[in-house]
């Protein structure tokens, strides 16, 4: 032994070297996945900018975000390169007749924007999540304030862990052997709402228990001592303070909704539909419409058009819109929870 | 938990029981409408298996009937004549590729010219020719066959279709109408005499074949190099394999009778060991799901074995070695990872990382990797490698739950002892957390064979069993995935038709697949829990 060496001071051996290679390994495991997602979410934001963004006033391609999908015309007009999407194209022609004989090229959904997609989107997700937040949090309520353990409550608890495992596309054959067929709802937003819901109803039960869990016993103790009911308890004592917690929580739900694509494909998305959902009759057909989605959309544009610099805009606008959506609702949902994590403390 | 109904006969100042609807007060009203949401998911498993199984399970007697016309109509005689014939085209194939491979000889090694290559060749080739054309006579026997065996299906079809239109219109109640429909029952018998007919004529071709081919390969001009000597020789040995194979079509051809009745275990079988899916052809429809499920399989290992060791090791990583700020850093960002949806993955797997991976194996550095350089954009490996990054998230959250079960006394107790902390990381937390890892593990491979949206866009969609002679090579080949046809065919088939059934059917696989994975992945949690304390 050295003298100048503490005898408590680590000397590299062949064990530490090994050490520190393993541990390399891990931190370079761990650094690459991040890599990974740093590039394609950067990929995506880089040409995606383009398309939603602009130089000039007011910085946002308008034209995208509020108009409905459109074909794009690509030819040449006395030596000069036209694209022009479905309506220019027809106005454009009117005022010069001799345009018809020039041979134009056309790619569908590369003009216009995506604005149906958008709200159709927002339509799936408020009305999945409130179907799912209804029976997710109460099934949560009964689980973790009535029930007492038995043989029927594991089975509940069994059935609730299959469903998280269950494929979403089989959510989607479901939804469609159900609710568009036997129930005769056709392709519409109710269909999706239902199959949505059920698929993510597993994420919000989850959710609810653990923010319930962490409500201490003695607030319960402490109002049914004092001669409240179970249900006065609940609602003034237990509520009151896990609801923060359920909502935060259940956004990454609705991540997953939004996200979807797979489910809604036979019982809610349209490949293409000119009225927005507003415009219709009755009040009851808002319910038996089908919509535009985004995700549906990406598909519809990254796998039924080919790929070349006019279609590239839509293809990455899209995509770029939607990761940007989903996106903004994982931040607020991981931002929130470490939030809220700090301000209640008991 | 006390309960907050006093017991019957027992009188509580603080009763409160007053109001009562159907008997029950209004605390077991509010207590059973939280129970019953609570048997929603119960209920919702159990409707997803009734209507799975309601739309589905027409297939198997449906399937029992496309199999019967199959055999009525003399499609299946047609068809043993015809796997000879495509027998003797697979020996082509070893032939053409057996000259790529003397080209490649004598340009590389030889260091000729194309031309010259070509010129030196030109016997080969003869040779080549004239044991492609020596099929002649069995080709035309069958495509004459064909013809009189699509006739006889077209016929029935037909008929099938005037019997359903005439039900339609009698349970309508249009008896008339119904009576102007005739329907002639097919004399399977009669229509069959002309085919059955031909088989002295096959015994002739057959034997007219096998003169050809054993005069043609005696013809067999030498290889340049040993090496391709050997597969000549290898060539012979199959060549003479075939022709010894010949009899025995004939003695199933002779002892074929269609009205041998078709086992109602074929419409079974020939679903889940069936190697052929092949829908909408004009000959004979095939409903097997071997082929999807060695693709969902195929695609899922490869994804696994690249999203294992990244999903644990950042999980160890995270957990054992980082500082808290790296921890406070990293756990959010695979967090959101996870929420990355997976038709976006899908789209930059198609517009970025397909033509990436195959810019790469392009490369000429990298040749020795088995597959490189290969053409096709969209294939296993594209696909394992977007799957591999859907499945790291939750492998990584799970394994990390897992190893942050362990108690501290097992670690401080290993420190104790002098142990490093790779060993203590490798022999005392690792195992102590494997139920966790290898359950977590398990949820991805159920997450990645569920996965809808990245398999459709980027496994290239080419319903074929991979060819696993290639060895590793087969994950540069493209497949196509159970999750992938629900999606893509299920938009486009008639609803109640055979094909429409068969796509629940595969749904139904993929659902008890992935509680299956999701039963064995618990258990293991349930049966090897460390005993803590």
């Amino acid at each position: 032994m050295s003298t100048e060496c503490h005898i408590f001071q680590a000397r590299p051996s062949a064990l530490r070297r090994r050490e520190g290679l393993v541990f390399f390994c891990f931190r370079a495991a761990t650094y690459f996945v991040l890599l990974c997602g740093a590039l394609i979410f950067g990929t995506i934001v880089f040409k995606g900018a383009g398309s939603v963004f602009q130089v000039r006033a007011p910085f946002l391609n308008t034209t995208f975000l509020t108009e409905a999908p459109e074909s794009l015309h690509v030819f040449e007009f006395h030596g000069q390169k036209m694209e022009l999407g479905d309506g220019d194209y027809r106005v454009f022609q009117a005022r010069h007749p001799d345009v018809a004989r020039v041979k134009s090229e056309s790619y569908i959904y590369s003009a216009g924007g995506i604005f149906p997609c958008i709200v159709g989107t927002v339509l799936l997700v408020l009305g999945s999540m409130a179907i799912a937040l209804i029976l997710g949090v109460s099934a949560a309520i009964y689980l973790n304030e009535y029930a007492r353990d038995g043989r029927f409550i594991r089975f509940v608890r069994l059935a609730i862990l299959n469903l998280a495992g269950v494929p979403s596309i089989v959510f989607g054959l479901f939804g469609f052997g159900m609710f568009v067929i036997f129930f005769g709802w056709n392709v519409s937003l109710l269909a999706g709402w239902f199959t949505l819901a059920f698929m993510v109803l597993p994420v919000v039960i989850t959710a609810s228990e653990e923010s319930l869990k962490a409500v201490p016993r003695g607030f319960r103790e402490g109002s049914l001592a004092l001669g409240a009911t179970k249900w006065q308890t609940i609602r003034k004592n237990v509520l009151p303070y896990a609801l923060p917690g359920i909502l935060t929580s259940s956004i990454l739900g609705i991540a997953r909704v939004a996200g979807e694509t797979a489910p809604i494909m036979f019982t809610a998305a349209y490949v293409v539909r000119d009225k927005l959902p507003w415009q219709v009759d009755k009040f009851s057909e808002f319910f038996f419409q089908g919509v535009m989605a985004l995700p549906y959309h990406i598909y519809v544009v990254s796998s039924k058009i080919p790929q070349n610099e006019y279609t590239e805009r839509v293809q990455y606008g899209t995509a770029f819109v939607f990761l940007l959506i989903v996106a903004l609702i994982a931040t607020a949902s991981i931002v929130l929870r470490s939030r809220l994590r700090n301000r209640y403390q008991w | 938990m006390a309960s907050s109904r006093p017991t019957e006969g027992t009188h509580f100042i603080a009763h409160k029981g007053t109001f009562r609807l159907f008997g029950l007060t209004l605390g077991d009203c509010i207590k059973f409408f939280f129970g019953g949401n609570a048997v929603v998911s119960v209920v919702v498993l159990a409707l997803i298996t009734i209507f799975l199984f309601r739309e589905g399970a027409g297939f198997f007697g449906e399937n029992r009937e496309n199999l019967e016309v199959y055999r009525q109509a003399g499609l299946e005689y047609v068809d043993y004549i015809r796997t000879q014939q495509d027998d003797h085209t697979a020996l082509t194939r070893y032939l053409s590729d057996l000259r790529v491979r003397q080209v490649n000889y004598l340009t590389q090694q030889k260091k000729l010219s194309l031309a010259a290559a070509n010129a030196a060749l030109a016997g080969f080739d003869t040779f080549a020719d004239q044991y492609g054309d020596a099929v002649e006579p069995i080709r035309t026997l069958v495509s004459d066959l064909t013809e009189q065996a699509t006739a006889i299906k077209e016929k029935f079809t037909v008929t099938e279709d005037r019997k359903t239109q005439r039900a339609q219109l009698l349970a309508a109640g249009q008896t008339e109408a119904a009576a102007k429909i005739e329907t002639v029952p097919i004399d399977f018998v009669a229509e069959l005499k002309p085919i059955l007919g031909t088989l002295p004529a096959y015994r002739e071709a057959a034997a007219e074949f096998s003169r050809r081919l054993n005069a043609v390969i005696a013809t067999a001009p030498a290889m340049p190099e040993p090496a391709l000597q050997a597969r000549l020789e290898r060539f012979k040995e199959l060549n003479a394999e075939y022709l010894a194979g010949f009899p025995s079509v004939l003695r199933n051809l002779e002892s074929w009778d269609f009205r041998a009745p078709v086992p109602a275990s074929r419409a079974f079988t020939s679903f889940l060991f069936g190697h052929e899916w092949r829908t909408a052809s004009f000959w004979q429809d095939w409903y097997g799901v071997i082929p999807l499920l060695v693709g969902s399989i195929m695609v899922s290992v490869v994804a696994l074995v690249l999203a294992v060791p990244l999903g644990v090791g950042a999980a160890v990583y995270v957990n054992q070695i980082a500082s808290p700020f790296e921890q406070r850093l990293i756990k959010p960002s695979i967090e959101f990872i996870s929420a990355i949806p997976s038709v976006v993955l899908g789209f930059f797997g198609i517009a970025v990382l397909g033509q990436l991976l195959r810019a790469l194996s392009q490369v000429p550095g990298l040749a020795w990797v088995p597959g490189f350089p290969y053409a096709e954009r969209l294939n296993i490996l594209t696909a394992g490698c977007l799957l591999a990054f859907i499945a790291v998230p939750t492998i990584f959250t799970l394994a990390e739950d897992a190893l942050n079960n362990v108690p501290r006394a097992f670690t401080e107790a290993s420190f104790a002892l002098g142990a490093t902390r790779l060993q203590t990381v490798v022999k005392i937390i690792v195992p102590a957390s494997l139920s966790g890892i290898i359950s977590a593990v398990l949820l991805g491979l159920g997450r990645v064979i569920g996965e809808t949206m990245v398999v459709l866009l980027c496994a290239g969609n080419r319903i074929a069993i991979p060819d696993f002679t290639a060895g590793l090579a087969v994950i540069t080949q493209p497949v196509h995935t159970m999750t992938g046809i629900i999606a893509q065919e299920m938009g486009e088939v008639v609803q109640g038709s055979i094909h429409y059934r068969a796509l629940f059917m595969v749904g139904l696989v993929l659902f008890f697949l992935s509680l299956g994975i999701n039963y064995v992945a618990q258990g293991i949690v349930r049966r090897y829990r460390i005993s803590i304390g």
